[in-house]
C-alpha cells in the first residue's frame, strides 16, 4: 500500500478525498441541497444497502464459478441451474420440517454430491477439452431446468424467514433528524444484514483457506499453470472434484437465501448464471476478491439503477461490462487476458 | 526475385549499406535476473551466423527480444540501419525479419500449400480480401516454389495434422522464408530429426538466396558449424567469444565451457 | 486430392471428405428442394423447411465464427432479433405508435447495417480475451439485450413487441404464402451457404483458419489478429441479419423471448448437432431441430409424458451428441465414410 500512494500520489490523494466525501455522507443527516438532487437520505442508503446484500448474494453464487473456471477452466452454465435447485430443495426442506437452518446443510451435501458426480464421472473424461465440457454443462442446464420444472412448475416460492431473523433492525445511521432534536436511524431488515454477514464471513474463509492453506495452494497452483500442477503428481483430480463440489455446494446453498429474501421461479436460474458471468467478467476470472468487488458493483448498480432509471437499470450493468472489456479485458481484479 | 521481394527491396533501400542487424548494449531482465546482459552484436547483410551456448545462455530471449516478442530494458536494436527496439513485432515483419520456432507453430487444421500461401500473403495487400485467388495468381506459384525448396513438394496437399515431425519443420523453414525475407532467426531448426533430415537441413539452409541473411541457435554443432561462417558464443546472458567455425571449435575456453570435449 | 481444372488450392474443405465431390447427391438434394411444393403441404412448406433455412443461416453464422474462427460466439441469435426488431421499428407494423412504416428498401437494408454494426461491436468487445471468455461475454450481452428489450417500451415495445410485420408485397406476391416463403428462405439460405462456402477458401476465410489454429504464428506473418477476428464478427452478423429478417416476416411478430436465452442457446444446439466441419451442418441441425419441434410432442405423448418435456428431450438429446460424438452429424458422416473407405480386401489390398 505504501509503494501504491508513493508511485501515485494523486490518485491515493483523490482515494482519500472520496472516501471522506462518502463518509460524510453516511454518517451526517444531508442538508436539503443534497436531498433535492439523491432524494431521501433514507431511500438512497436503503438502496445502497439493499445493493450490497444483492452483491452478497451475487458473491455466494459468483465466488463458485470463479473457482470452477479459475481452476478447471471449465465454464459451468449449469451455476444458474444448481443455484434454483438448491433453492427449490431448500424451500422442501424448511417447509416440511420448519427448520430453516437445517436445510442449509443438508442442501449443501445434497449439491455438493451432484458435483462430485459430474466431475467425477463426467467431466474428469473430457480433461483437457474445454468447450466440450461446457457444452456439456449446458445441456445439463437445459435438462436440469426442465426437471425443476416439471417437478416444481411454474409458480413463485418464498422460503420463509425464520422468527429468530425476522423483522428490521435499527442501524447506528442517521437519516434524518426531527424537529426536536432526536435522530432517526435507518431501519433495515434483519435477515439481510445477517445474510450480508455470512457472505462475508464465507468470502473471508474461502480468502485463508486459498491462501494460507496447503490445498489452497494447489488451487493458486493450478489457476495459474495447470499443466505444471498435472505434472507435479499431486492428486489434482481430487482437487478439481472438491474445488466442484465445493462450488456447485456453495451455489445451492445460495438459493436458499435467494429464496428466502427474494424468490424462486423458473428463470432465476438464467439470472444468477448471468449475473454471475457479469460478476466475473468485471471482477476479474479465478480471483475471489474479484469477485466479491465485482459482486458489489453489479449489485449496486443494479439497485442504484433501479432507484434512478428503472427501464435503463439493464443498462449500467452492461455498460459496465462493455467498459471493463474494452478497457481492462482481463478483470478487475483478474490476472491475465 | 519475385515482384514481392523487388518490392520490398525498393521500400526499403538496397542490402548494401547497413548492418542487417545491429544490437548495442541489449539487456533483458526478469525481475533481478538478466536473461541477456549488455550484448553487442553486428550481423552483415547476407552473413550466416550461429549462436551457440548451453541451455539458459539467453539464446531463445535473445530471438525474443530480436522480434519484439519481449521487450529490452536496455540497449538498441537496429534492423538494417533502422532503430526498430520500439517497433511492435508486426512492424519488424514488414521490415524483412522472420522467425522459426522451437515448437513448430503451423496451422494444423489447413495444408502445406495452405500455410505456404498464408506465409506469403501475410506481408501483401488485400490480405482481407474475400474474393478466392485465381489460378495464375503469383503468390499461388510463390507458394510452390517455397514448397519445392524445403523438399515438400510431394506433401504440398496434404493436411499438417497428418505431416511427419521432419515434415513439420521442413513446412516450419517454409513459412520464414515466404514473402521476401532479407533476414531469419532459425531457433534448433535440427531439434528432433534424423540424420538424413539433418543432412536435408544442411542442404536447404546453404542453398538459400544469398541476399538473406540468417542467425542460427543450435545446440547440434555439426549442423550449426555447417551452415555458418561465423559464430557468437553465449554463455549466462553474455556473449563471451565470436569467430570463425574453425576458430571457435579449437578455443580452449569454448572447449571448456561448452564443448566439455566431443560434440555433435 | 487435388483436383485438376480447380481454382482452390487443395481438396481439403470438400463435404464429407472421403467421398470427394459428391455432385450428384448434391444435385439430388438441390432437385428435391426445388421441386418440394409440388408435394408437400402447407404445413412442411412454411413451419418445417421456412423455420429450417432460418435457423439454419442464424446456426451458420455461429458455425461460421466457431468452425472457421474458433469462436463459439452466443451473440448470433441476437444479431438476428435486432435485425428483426429493426424491421419492425422502421417499417410498417401493427404497433404503429412507434413503427415509421418506412418502406423496405430502406428499412431492410437499415435493420441489416444497424445489426451488423452491432455484431461487429461485440466482436470488439469480445475478440480480445482469451478464447473460452468468448462464450462467456456473448451470453452476458445477449442476456443484457434481452432484459433491455422486455423493459423498455419507447423503442422496443417492452412484453409486447411487435405484430403485423409482413413482407413488402413485391411483384405483387404476398410473399407470406407458404411457397413463396418457401422459395424466398430457400433462395436467402442458398445464398447464404454458399456465401461462406466460397469465402472459407477466400484469403480472408484462410486466415480466419490460420488464426484459428495459431493466432501467434499469424500475428508472426504479419497479420492484425484482432481485426481479421472483429471482421469475422461483422461477416456472420450479415448472415444473421439476414436469418432475423426472414424470422420477423415468417412470425409475423417479434418479441423479447425471440432473443431469450433459450433461443440463443438453442441456436448453439443446432450448429453443434448438426456438425461445425462444414457449412450444411447447421442446416442439418436446424432440420432435426424443427422435426422434434413438430413431431415430439405426439412421441412424448405416445410415452405417456408430457407434450411439455421437448426441452428435456432437446437437452438429453445433446447431451448424447457431445457425449459421443462432438462434431455432431457431419462427425458421425466423417467417421462411417473413414470406416468404409478403411474397408480393404486383406488379399488385394483394394477397396471393397
Amino acid at each position: 500500500m505504501q509503494a501504491f500512494v508513493q508511485r501515485r500520489p494523486l490518485t491515493s490523494l483523490l482515494v482519500v478525498v472520496l472516501a471522506a466525501l462518502l463518509l460524510w455522507l453516511i454518517l451526517a443527516p444531508w442538508p436539503p441541497g443534497v436531498t433535492a438532487t439523491l432524494g431521501p437520505k433514507r431511500v438512497v442508503l436503503s438502496s445502497v444497502l439493499s445493493g450490497i446484500t444483492l452483491g452478497a448474494l451475487y458473491f455466494l453464487v459468483a465466488s463458485g464459478f470463479t473457482l470452477i473456471f479459475g481452476l478447471m477452466r471449465n465454464v459451468n452454465l449449469a451455476h444458474g441451474s444448481l443455484y434454483l435447485l438448491g433453492g427449490y430443495l431448500g424451500f422442501e426442506i424448511a417447509d416440511r420440517t420448519g427448520s430453516w437452518l437445517l436445510a442449509f446443510p443438508i442442501v449443501f451435501v445434497a449439491v455438493a454430491l451432484l458435483g462430485v458426480v459430474l466431475q467425477w464421472a463426467v467431466f474428469r473424461r473430457m480433461e483437457g477439452e474445454e468447450l466440450r465440457q461446457t457444452l456439456v454443462t449446458i445441456g445439463l442446464s437445459i435438462v436440469i431446468a426442465d426437471i425443476l420444472l416439471w417437478i416444481w412448475g411454474g409458480k413463485s416460492y418464498q422460503i420463509l424467514t425464520p422468527d429468530f431473523l425476522a423483522g428490521p433492525v435499527e442501524l447506528p445511521i442517521v437519516t434524518a433528524v426531527r424537529s426536536d432534536g432526536t435522530a432517526v436511524y435507518l431501519r433495515y431488515p434483519r435477515v439481510r444484514v445477517w445474510i450480508l454477514v455470512a457472505a462475508v464471513v464465507v468470502g473471508v474463509a474461502m480468502w485463508l483457506v486459498i491462501n494460507r492453506t496447503r490445498i489452497g495452494m494447489l488451487i493458486r497452483a493450478g489457476v495459474d499453470d495447470r499443466e505444471m500442477l498435472a505434472a507435479s503428481g499431486l492428486p489434482i483430480q481430487l482437487v478439481f472434484v472438491l474445488v466442484f463440489a465445493f462450488g456447485a455446494g456453495l451455489a445451492g446453498v445460495a438459493g436458499i437465501v435467494g429464496g428466502t429474501f427474494q424468490s424462486l421461479s423458473p428463470g432465476e436460474d438464467t439470472r444468477f448464471l448471468l449475473a454471475s458471468l457479469v460478476v466475473v467478467i468485471v471482477g476479474g476470472m479465478g480471483s475471489i476478491p474479484g469477485a466479491a468487488l465485482g459482486a458489489l458493483i453489479v449489485g449496486l448498480a443494479e439497485q442504484l439503477g433501479v432507484l434512478y432509471a428503472p427501464t435503463y437499470s439493464v443498462v449500467f450493468t452492461f455498460l459496465i461490462m462493455a467498459a471493463v472489456l474494452a478497457f481492462r479485458p482481463q478483470g478487475l481484479l483478474g490476472g491475465r487476458g | 526475385m519475385t515482384p514481392a521481394e523487388i518490392d520490398t527491396a525498393q521500400r526499403f533501400g538496397s542490402v548494401s549499406a547497413a548492418n542487417a542487424l545491429e544490437l548495442r548494449g541489449v539487456t533483458r531482465m526478469f525481475g533481478a535476473l538478466a536473461a541477456i546482459a549488455d550484448v553487442t552484436m553486428t550481423v552483415r547483410p547476407g552473413e550466416r551466423r550461429a549462436v551457440l551456448g548451453s541451455n539458459g545462455a539467453g539464446k531463445t530471449t535473445l530471438f525474443n527480444c530480436i522480434t519484439g516478442d519481449v521487450p529490452v530494458s536496455s540497449g538498441t536494436i537496429r534492423l538494417f540501419g533502422e532503430d526498430v527496439t520500439s517497433f511492435p513485432p508486426h512492424e519488424r515483419i514488414r521490415r524483412g525479419l522472420r522467425r522459426t520456432y522451437q515448437i513448430s507453430l503451423l496451422f494444423s487444421g489447413l495444408s502445406v500449400v495452405d500455410n505456404v500461401y498464408l506465409a506469403c500473403r501475410g506481408v501483401s495487400r488485400w490480405r482481407y480480401s474475400l474474393l478466392r485467388p485465381r489460378r495464375s495468381d503469383p503468390l499461388l506459384a510463390r507458394a510452390d516454389e517455397l514448397i519445392e525448396a524445403v523438399h515438400l513438394t510431394r506433401a504440398r496437399d496434404r493436411v499438417v495434422s497428418e505431416l511427419s515431425y521432419g515434415q513439420q519443420r521442413q513446412l516450419e523453414i517454409a513459412l520464414a522464408l515466404a514473402g521476401a525475407p532479407r533476414f531469419i532467426l532459425f531457433d534448433e531448426p535440427a531439434a528432433g530429426l534424423s540424420p538424413t533430415e539433418r543432412r536435408e537441413l544442411v542442404e536447404i539452409l546453404t542453398n538459400l538466396p544469398r541476399h538473406i541473411g540468417f542467425i542460427i541457435i543450435e545446440h547440434d554443432m555439426d549442423v550449426a558449424l555447417r551452415v555458418a561462417e561465423s559464430v557468437s558464443m553465449m554463455h549466462n546472458g553474455r556473449v563471451f567469444k565470436e569467430g570463425t567455425p574453425a576458430e571457435i571449435e579449437d578455443d580452449p575456453e569454448v572447449q571448456a565451457l561448452y564443448l566439455g570435449g566431443a560434440h555433435g | 486430392m487435388a483436383v485438376a481444372g480447380e481454382t482452390r488450392l487443395s481438396a481439403a474443405d470438400a463435404p464429407f471428405g472421403a467421398l470427394g465431390r459428391v455432385p450428384a447427391a448434391v444435385l439430388a438434394v438441390a432437385a428435391v428442394l426445388l421441386l418440394m411444393p409440388a408435394f408437400a403441404n402447407n404445413f412442411i412448406l412454411f413451419q418445417v423447411f421456412g423455420w429450417t433455412f432460418i435457423l439454419g443461416m442464424i446456426a451458420l453464422s455461429l458455425m461460421f465464427l466457431a468452425g472457421y474462427g474458433g469462436m463459439v460466439s452466443l451473440i448470433q441469435m441476437t444479431v438476428a432479433s435486432l435485425a428483426g426488431y429493426m424491421v419492425a421499428i422502421l417499417g410498417p407494423s401493427g404497433t404503429e405508435q412507434i413503427s415509421l412504416g418506412l418502406p423496405w428498401w430502406i428499412n431492410v437494408p437499415v435493420a441489416i447495417l444497424v445489426a451488423t454494426l452491432f455484431g461487429t461491436l461485440v466482436g470488439a468487445l469480445a475478440v480480445r480475451t482469451e478464447g473460452i471468455y468468448t462464450i462467456m461475454i456473448t451470453l452476458a450481452i445477449a442476456a443484457a439485450f434481452f432484459y433491455f428489450t422486455r423493459q423498455n417500451y419507447t423503442i422496443f415495445n417492452g412484453y409486447n413487441g411487435f405484430t403485423l410485420v409482413v413482407p413488402p408485397p413485391l411483384f405483387g406476391i404476398d410473399w407470406r404464402q407458404p411457397t413463396a416463403f418457401y422459395y424466398l428462405s430457400l433462395g436467402m439460405a442458398a445464398l447464404a451457404y454458399g456465401a461462406v462456402v466460397y469465402v472459407a477458401r477466400s484469403p480472408f476465410g484462410l486466415a480466419l483458419q490460420g488464426v484459428r489454429d495459431n493466432a501467434r504464428r499469424m500475428a508472426a506473418l504479419g497479420y492484425n489478429v484482432v481485426w481479421h477476428r472483429i471482421l469475422a464478427y461483422s461477416f456472420a452478423a450479415v448472415i444473421a441479419s439476414f436469418g432475423g429478417i426472414l424470422l420477423v416476416w415468417q412470425n409475423a411478430q417479434i418479441a423479447p423471448g425471440t432473443a431469450g436465452i433459450p433461443a440463443v442457446i438453442d441456436i448453439l444446439v443446432i450448429a453443434v448437432v448438426g456438425g461445425m466441419r462444414h457449412p450444411i451442418g447447421p442446416f442439418i441441425g436446424a432440420f432435426i431441430y424443427v422435426l422434434l419441434s413438430a413431431f415430439a410432442p405426439d412421441v412424448l405423448t405416445a410415452f405417456g409424458l408430457a407434450p411439455d418435456r421437448f426441452k428435456l428431450l432437446v437437452g438429453l438429446g445433446f447431451l448424447a451428441v457431445v457425449a459421443f460424438s462432438p462434431d455432431g452429424v457431419l462427425g458421425l458422416w466423417a467417421r462411417a465414410a473413414e470406416r468404409r473407405r478403411r474397408r480393404v480386401d486383406p488379399l488385394t489390398g483394394t477397396p471393397r
